[in-house]
């Protein structure tokens, strides 16, 4: 295997190659934004379809497969599973060869990255009901290019054991609350930090987003022409957030290894993190039997609103997909609200439609509901081209506030020419 | 922490028991063993810290992800469970994988074998114009990083019509600037005056290559074949391009599609599958280690 530093490499590689052999492409054609949807043909799904999906999905999504190919006799459905941690040099390579499967599985961040290879969603496909923050990471340049087939919302895990040491019985939902919350964990409960907080790793700056996000702080503006990453309310979440590490509640340099942060949680010395949903299973691992009732977990506190920050995966066809309209049935179906239940029930994965929500599996489960009203209020980094490079220079601004102590307003004002300069690809 | 202990403990005792059956001069002889000893430790030491990582990779693959999850960290896994194992035996189909490596692997050793010694003679002992300026060429593309190529060649295959196919997966790494330069350098040292007797008994420029020049080169094709199954047995980045379903894929791109998810690594999985992987390149090396270190000193001296 090659080592990750040589991955890296290949990455960059790959980027810059693609860059190179995509100068001249769509010199003719307007950008995505005048693309106009082709319905799905009526009738029903026939022929052959290829499906990428990744890791765990990949691996379950033929048992979804098989019940569509009952519904649809005659049909044949190929899933391909593809390792996560490479899957996006895949479907880069893959474009470029012009080899891309009919459907496959995006990671929500990567849907402007690839938008012109995707095909405009038909208003056939029903994405009513489906969590709006969710909606939003298929919209590139005001055309949906995908449809949220699950989604993944960071929240704040605690141990309740702790915190009801150090007289916190409820969790806070203020960020005030939160602070002293951490403080007392530190100072009451034995914790030898309040707080994991992310600092100096990559996407720190991305983890760190639900804050200015509840402080009423966007990254761009309405119609994504321009960063918005200089304002008072980024520049005052910066401040609050720093102020966990100036005050000593979070560690600067927090161990980063593999399942360190699990493990502080577990022995608590760090009690409360923010992650998403996998975690309750990484923890429940980690932390042995019984460990399940000693931690909880509580929604992103709020100052102006509570937002977190949504992940997960959507659904797209490629425009070079042969059987477009079988393709496109496919996700109709993998869309419904039951399809979907049931796929959480395979995966864990969390519905990305509303309604499936109501089902007993993840109703009746306390921690999950605490996600599920986390979704109806989430954000996400803009769909522009650019992010990847401005969050690169975000990371390394937060790392500087926090580790060499410079200023919030500075550093944002800086981050904010370097984005200017970047632009935002409209 | 207790190796350096461990290991001093049986090397003193000899010193001392040595030196009373000598006798004579034994400050001389302390003085001696003295710098031995010390080297024998260092030695020592770095076997250890080059094993340790092997060590934890062995003693992790048989733990739970629990276990593995925990601090402080346990070496000798509390409840060994061979669970890892079995799923890679049973539901994950490792011997496609494993087949598919091997295919690739022994046919890419092979025609490097081949194309690489006979471009390597060629340039080493046939006189024709352009003979430098074609070697040149060669050197040039040894410093062509493969991740440059990786788009175009892609498209390449991908025009051919080769994309999923075995040949997609080894096609590519046939022959390479290094062996070539690797087979010229040695083919160069092998005196002229072989070749020119076995051309004077009338023998052609294929006979000569086959049964005069590639029997003298054992040291220099051992090398390149080791250096070119453990980087196709390793390669990641192409076989999980090219191959586009699960029945082509490649160990090392298994290893990481089961073992690694979106933000989470089953890291059982992942070391008793990083086990497997390697447990067949330890075997070969075993097994050719002695040519190995013999072309390695070879090439070394040239």
């Amino acid at each position: 295997m090659l080592s990750h530093k040589a991955r890296k490499v290949a990455v960059l590689g790959v980027a810059a190659a693609l860059l190179m052999t995509g100068c001249g492409r769509d010199a003719g054609a307007p950008a995505g934004a005048a693309a106009s949807a082709v319905p799905i043909a009526s009738g029903k799904a026939t022929g052959t379809i290829t499906v990428w999906a990744q890791a765990e999905e990949g691996a379950a999504l033929p048992q979804l497969a098989k019940d569509f190919e009952a519904a649809n006799p005659g049909v044949k459905v190929n899933v391909t599973a593809v390792p996560w941690d490479a899957a996006h040099n895949k479907y880069q390579t893959a474009i470029a060869g012009g080899t891309t499967p009919d459907v496959a599985q995006m990671g929500t961040t990567w849907m402007s990255d690839f938008s012109d290879a995707f095909e405009p969603v038909p208003s056939e496909v029903d994405t009513s009901g489906i969590f709006p923050g969710a909606l939003k990471t298929t919209e590139v340049a005001g055309t949906h290019v995908g449809v949220p087939w699950y989604v993944d919302t960071r929240v704040v895990y605690y141990r309740t054991d702790l915190a009801a040491k150090a007289g916190h019985d409820t969790f806070p939902t203020t960020w005030d609350g939160f602070k002293s919350l951490a403080k007392d964990l530190q100072t009451k409960a034995g914790a030898k930090f309040g707080v994991r907080l992310p600092v100096g790793e990559g996407d720190s700056f991305q983890s760190m987003l639900p804050f200015p996000w509840s402080n009423g702080a966007q990254l761009v503006n309405e119609d994504s022409t321009k960063w918005t990453l200089d304002t008072p309310e980024m520049v005052d979440a910066l401040k609050y957030y720093n102020s966990f590490f100036e005050e000593g509640i979070a560690d600067k340099s927090p161990a980063t290894g593999a399942g360190a942060g699990e493990a502080a949680f577990v022995n608590g010395t760090v009690p409360m993190l923010i992650a998403g949903p996998n975690a309750i299973g990484q923890l429940e691992k980690a932390g042995g039997p019984g460990f399940a009732d000693k931690f909880s977990v509580g929604m992103i506190p709020k100052e102006k609103t509570a937002t977190s920050f949504v992940g997960g995966s959507d659904l797209v066809v490629f425009k070079k997909s042969q059987n477009r309209d079988t393709a496109w049935k496919f996700i109709q179906y993998l869309s419904q609200p039951e399809v979907q239940t049931k796929w959480y029930k395979l995966t864990g994965d969390l519905p990305a439609k509303q309604a499936s929500w109501t089902d007993a599996s993840l109703s009746g489960d306390a921690k999950l509901a605490v996600f599920g009203d986390q979704l109806k209020d989430t954000n996400s980094p803009p769909a522009v081209t650019t992010w990847t490079q401005v969050g690169a220079a975000a990371d390394t601004q937060l790392e500087q506030i926090i580790r060499a102590g410079k200023d919030p307003a500075v550093a944002m004002k800086e981050l904010q020419s370097t984005a200017d300069s970047a632009g935002t690809g409209h | 922490m207790t190796s350096p202990t461990e290991t001093l403990t049986p090397a003193s005792p000899r010193a001392e028991t040595d030196t009373p059956g000598v006798r004579p001069r034994p400050g001389k002889r302390r003085r001696r063993i003295r710098p031995q000893t010390l080297t024998y430790v260092l030695l020592v030491l770095g076997v250890v810290a080059t094993l340790l990582p092997f060590a934890w990779m062995l003693l992790g693959s048989f733990k739970t992800q629990g276990e593995l999850l925990r601090r402080p960290i346990t070496w000798w896994p509390e409840d060994p469970t061979l669970e890892n194992y079995s799923q890679w035996f049973t539901s994950l189909h490792i011997d496609t994988f494993f087949f598919n490596s091997l295919l690739v692997a022994v046919v890419t050793v092979l025609g490097n074998l081949l194309f690489c010694s006979m471009v390597g003679y060629v340039l080493a002992k046939m006189d024709f114009p352009g003979k430098k300026f074609l070697f040149l060429i060669v050197m040039v593309t040894l410093m062509v990083p493969g991740v440059v190529t990786f788009v175009p060649l892609f498209v390449m295959v991908s025009k051919l019509g080769l994309v999923n196919t075995y040949p997609a997966l080894f096609l590519p790494f046939l022959a390479g600037p290094l062996g070539v330069f690797l087979m010229r350098q040695f083919m160069t040292g092998i005196p002229d005056s072989i070749i020119e007797a076995a051309r004077i008994d009338g023998a052609s420029e294929l006979r000569i290559f086959t049964r005069v020049v590639m029997p003298l080169c054992g040291p220099p094709l051992a090398t390149l074949g080791i250096l070119t199954f453990l980087t196709s047995w390793n390669n990641f980045l192409w076989p999980l391009v090219a191959a586009q379903s699960q029945d082509k894929y490649t160990l090392p791109v298994a290893l990481s599609l089961f073992s690694t998810g979106q933000d989470a690594t089953n890291y059982g999985l992942l070391l008793a599958g990083s086990v497997l992987v390697i447990t067949p390149i330890i075997l070969l090396f075993i097994m050719l280690q002695r040519y190995f270190i013999q072309s390695v000193a070879a090439t070394g001296i040239k």
